[in-house]
């Protein structure tokens, strides 16, 4: 993370029951700007560049349909583990990407999703 | 008081270097360097020299600034963090005077907009210290005396942005078959295209490329990072609304159209620069 002194911006997710990683990812360029996770959690790099790659083929898909929608989240699930990307703002520049890591077993996905969603909307000036 | 720029003054230092030591590879003896800085605890300024001439300052063995004359500098409205109210007022005061700090410690963020200022300082430097360690770079004399031209920004320790500069360049060789910073682009009119969505950005990128023009030149004209502007300009070949001229419709055609253009091999992946640039040696790798 290129911006260590960012980290504690993601304290507030480490609430989420099941935490096992968040980053701060500029989407424009895949930097990972801040992390915060458990110890021998998931690799933060790889994540964080697979969630900027998972953001980057549904943008193109925007692009091509052309619905005047814009990406809110994406959420996935694994077989332990939800991973969750969401903006932080929307017509935010550069973009910046949240990707939270957790455990499927120890996390409530609707309360995950609404305490994600609540964080961004907090992370405003 | 000197009337010569720091940019010229940069040149004139980083001539002075032996020629013959520009060859293959040199981006690793000067990563070797500033490990050396590092190590070192070192404040001061490494002119580099190359395709374009720049330099990178360290303060206490971390990279605070870099420049180079071929990527956009921060933008003039960005005076670095100490006039955000990021660094304690004793550290500001210290960097305004140019004196080195004892510990530079940053504040906690606590709002969005500070966050994309450092991101705004910070970007530039990354972006110039990937153009800065490439082949045809050679350093000069560490300079002790000078200092960074912006108040103060985040430092970076020289492990961290390199690993970042190493993975950029594992991207921009997935980008290589198909464009480059100095390749010139130009807007896919052949192409029918009844609707398509674009963000501010790309559309910023599109009203500009006209009938051709680089995304080196593109970043330099917006003030934006040419590796940024790079992966927008990918995209918008991804999407078919620019081209390559020799071989329009590089990506899009491919995909949609036979003959229409040729398939890349693979598609730029983030995951797949990481999964390189961490598989190798980083120490060892080629430049």
């Amino acid at each position: 993370m290129i911006l260590p002194e960012a980290d504690e911006l993601l304290a507030p997710v480490m609430a989420i029951d099941g935490f096992r990683l968040g980053c701060l990812i500029d989407g424009s360029t895949g930097m990972v700007l801040a992390s915060l996770g458990s110890q021998n959690g998931p690799a933060s790099p790889t994540a964080a560049a697979g969630a900027a790659d998972v953001i980057n083929v549904l943008n193109l898909l925007n692009g091509r349909l052309a619905t005047g929608e814009h990406l809110e989240d994406v959420m996935v699930t694994f077989s332990d583990s939800f991973f969750m990307v969401r903006p932080v703002r929307r017509d935010q520049r550069p973009p910046i990407l949240l990707l939270v890591i957790m455990d499927r077993q120890r996390t409530n996905l609707a309360m995950a999703h609404r305490s994600i969603r609540d964080f961004c909307a907090s992370f405003t000036s | 008081m000197s009337q010569v720029t720091r940019r010229t003054r940069v040149r004139r230092l980083a001539d002075s270097v032996w020629p013959g030591r520009a060859v293959d590879g040199y981006a690793n003896l000067i990563a070797a360097r500033l490990r050396k800085l590092a190590a070192a605890e070192s404040t001061g300024m490494l002119p580099v020299s190359g395709r374009g001439d720049g330099a990178i300052f360290f303060r206490r063995g971390q990279v605070v600034y870099a420049e180079s004359s071929r990527t956009p500098s921060p933008d003039k409205r960005t005076v670095g963090l100490a006039a955000l109210g990021l660094v304690p007022e004793d550290d500001a005061r210290e960097a305004a005077v140019g004196a080195p700090t004892a510990g530079a410690q940053l504040l906690p963020l606590p709002s969005l907009r500070q966050l994309t200022s450092m991101l705004a300082l910070t970007e530039p430097t990354i972006d110039a210290i990937t153009e800065l360690l490439s082949n045809e770079s050679r350093y000069a004399k560490f300079r002790q005396s000078d200092l960074p031209p912006v108040a103060q920004m985040g430092p970076i320790p020289v492990e961290m942005a390199l690993a970042e500069v190493e993975r950029r360049r594992q991207v921009l060789r997935q980008l290589a078959p198909i464009v480059a910073a100095d390749t010139p682009v130009v807007r896919d009119a052949a192409r029918e295209s009844p609707s398509f969505q674009v963000s501010a950005p790309q559309w910023a990128l599109l009203i500009r490329v006209g009938d051709g023009t680089t995304p080196r030149a593109l970043a330099m004209s917006l003030g934006q990072s040419v590796f940024g502007t790079m992966i927008e300009i990918y995209r918008l070949l991804a999407l078919g609304l620019l081209a390559v001229p020799g071989h329009l419709s590089a990506l899009g055609g491919g995909l949609d159209g036979p003959g229409g253009g040729r398939r890349p091999g693979a598609v730029m992946s983030f995951m797949r620069a990481v999964a390189n640039a961490g598989g190798g040696d980083e120490r060892g790798s080629d430049a």
